[in-house]
């Protein structure tokens, strides 16, 4: 009896989830399945809008094709920065560790802006390639796919350098050492006992990178303009622009379902590996 | 030895891809020109400017009390729902996880629309409460996180003995368990702080007409052309959260020296 008073103390924190944050979910679905036009009644005609336009459908395979970019690039510059700071690095680590987690407390719109300045024609990186002769003339890389990727994985690869490094400062150093001490090429070593050891922390990195990724809109649409269109940016010109709000709710739920397959199926990779 | 220099050749670089792009836009601040383009020239002028624009002032001030005003009711939120949580049976503990934890991992972009939705749906209006509820809901989880950190490695024996000694829950809470996890109901509070500080989306879909935020401010002064403004803006925002920053890891360190040495007595 006395268990069950004490439990009612989580109510607050619950109940306002559950209203703010569950309950306009459900209603989001319910506006899915209303008609943009003014017809009252339960139509699915959003849904298939969505799925019968190439338009709609390539938008997707874009939206999937940037995010796994974004998580490969971030991959392969997370993995070697992450083993350096695990293996190789002593005193500076926390240092570097600190500068790593600096930026998730800066404003993404800051981080955003500083991009557009410094890609933007006439701004710095251009009169630096152009003075150091490597290019000649306007740089052309602000609102291009480039610079949107550029700007995703700035905002999500210390993500996967954190969850690596965890994996990696995990590891018993000693492994290596048998390892090379049977024969191993520094090559074997690291696919068979490396690599292999540190996966769940690759796995927790692709989550933490992929998923955002697929719902971002401000990146997009700050950096890649026109050529930034990605389905975060549909639905907010669903709302802002085209005022087509029923429609909107419909591709929200598709990323929303985007969203939940991936971090489903991503953590049963991971599940392979969690021993 | 080679292999060292390598290393840390490679750290650098990744360093600068971090950091350059940030160290420009504060750097801009100083520059005459407005459209934050070359050759430099060292000026004040956008920071003086900053004192006579009132538009921006009221943006940081929303900022800064919508930022508290969350904080706060987080950190009451948490600290419930931690120290009842551990009363609840394993099957309930599951559902409240994955509710709590849930708007960390949905795009905030669907949070946001979605209570935008639900305010037109009970043909209401936009107003700050919405605003605060949004905040609130994305920022819970961060304290959660620390709170739950903290209460979990806490000794559950010394509020149960304090209890069999006669205590009432009032005076446990007062005497034993709040001292033991304050340190991280501050920390929690501050990143509570920080990601409402910082949000843009949730904020963008939800303000009403005519109040806006230092994220807003920036993201308008992209969209319908530049406030020169925006750099000097932009460099006190990433001062603040550096600020918050070291305040959250100061009190964490000390707290975590405070318990050991607690501990060792």
């Amino acid at each position: 009896m006395n268990t069950d008073k004490r439990q009612a103390i989580t109510f607050p924190a619950i109940i306002t989830l559950f209203v703010f944050a569950v309950f306009p979910l459900l209603i989001m679905l319910f506006n899915s399945f209303q008609n943009d036009d003014g017809t009252v009644g339960f139509t699915i005609s959003n849904y298939l809008k969505f799925f019968s336009k190439t338009t709609y459908l390539k938008l997707t395979g874009r939206t999937i094709f940037n995010s796994l970019i974004v998580t490969i690039i971030s991959l392969i510059i997370s993995y070697p920065l992450a083993y350096i700071m695990a293996k190789k690095l002593k005193g500076l680590k926390n240092i570097v560790m600190v500068l790593i987690i600096i930026p998730f407390f800066t404003n993404q719109l800051v981080r955003v802006y500083s991009w557009l300045i410094f890609l933007q024609d006439g701004g710095i990186l251009e009169s630096i390639l152009n003075s150091t002769g490597i290019l000649n003339g306007p740089i052309g890389i602000l609102y291009t796919k480039t610079a949107v990727i550029i700007g995703l994985v700035h905002a999500f690869f210390p993500y996967m350098v954190i969850t690596i490094y965890m994996a990696l400062e995990r590891m018993d150093n000693s492994l290596i050492e048998v390892s090379a001490s049977l024969g191993a090429s520094a090559f074997t070593t690291f696919t068979k006992v490396i690599f292999p050891i540190s996966m769940p922390g690759v796995i927790s990195g692709i989550m933490l990178v992929f998923v955002p990724c697929l719902g971002s809109f401000v990146e997009p649409r700050i950096l890649g303009g026109v050529n930034g269109t990605v389905i975060g940016t549909v639905i907010e010109d669903q709302f802002f622009e085209i005022y087509g709000w029923n429609f909107g709710a419909a591709i929200a739920f598709i990323l929303l379902a985007m969203v939940l397959i991936s971090m489903a199926a991503i953590s049963k990779l991971g599940k392979r590996y969690d021993i | 030895m080679k292999k060292n220099i390598v290393a840390k050749i490679y750290v650098i670089l990744i360093m600068l891809y971090l950091y350059v792009p940030i160290a420009v836009l504060m750097l801009m601040g100083f520059n005459k020109s407005r459209y934050n383009s070359m050759p430099f020239e060292f000026s004040l002028e956008w920071y003086r400017a900053l004192i006579s624009n009132t538009t921006l002032q009221k943006a940081a001030l929303n900022s800064v009390v919508l930022a508290f005003v969350t904080g706060i009711i987080c950190v009451i939120l948490a600290t419930l729902f931690i120290l009842g949580e551990r009363y609840t049976s394993n099957k309930l503990k599951l559902i409240f996880n994955s509710v709590s934890m849930m708007p960390m991992s949905i795009p905030w972009l669907i949070m946001g629309l979605s209570l935008l939705l639900l305010i037109r749906f009970f043909a209401l209006s936009k107003s700050m409460f919405f605003v605060t509820a949004g905040h609130v809901v994305i920022s819970l989880p961060y304290s959660l996180l620390v709170l739950k950190a903290r209460v979990n490695s806490m000794d559950k024996s010394l509020e149960e003995m304090s209890a069999s000694l006669g205590a009432n829950a009032f005076t446990t809470f007062k005497r034993i368990t709040f001292p033991a996890i304050s340190p991280a109901m501050i920390a929690g509070g501050f990143l509570s702080f920080m990601i409402s500080f910082d949000n843009f989306a949730i904020s963008y879909f939800l303000m009403p007409a005519g109040v806006s935020t230092l994220p807003i401010e920036i993201q308008s002064s992209i969209k319908f052309g530049f406030t020169p403004e925006i750099n000097a803006v932009s460099t006190i925002i990433i001062c603040v959260s550096l600020i918050c920053l070291a305040v959250v890891g100061l009190i964490m360190g000390f707290s975590f020296k405070t318990i050991f040495g607690g501990n060792s007595k």
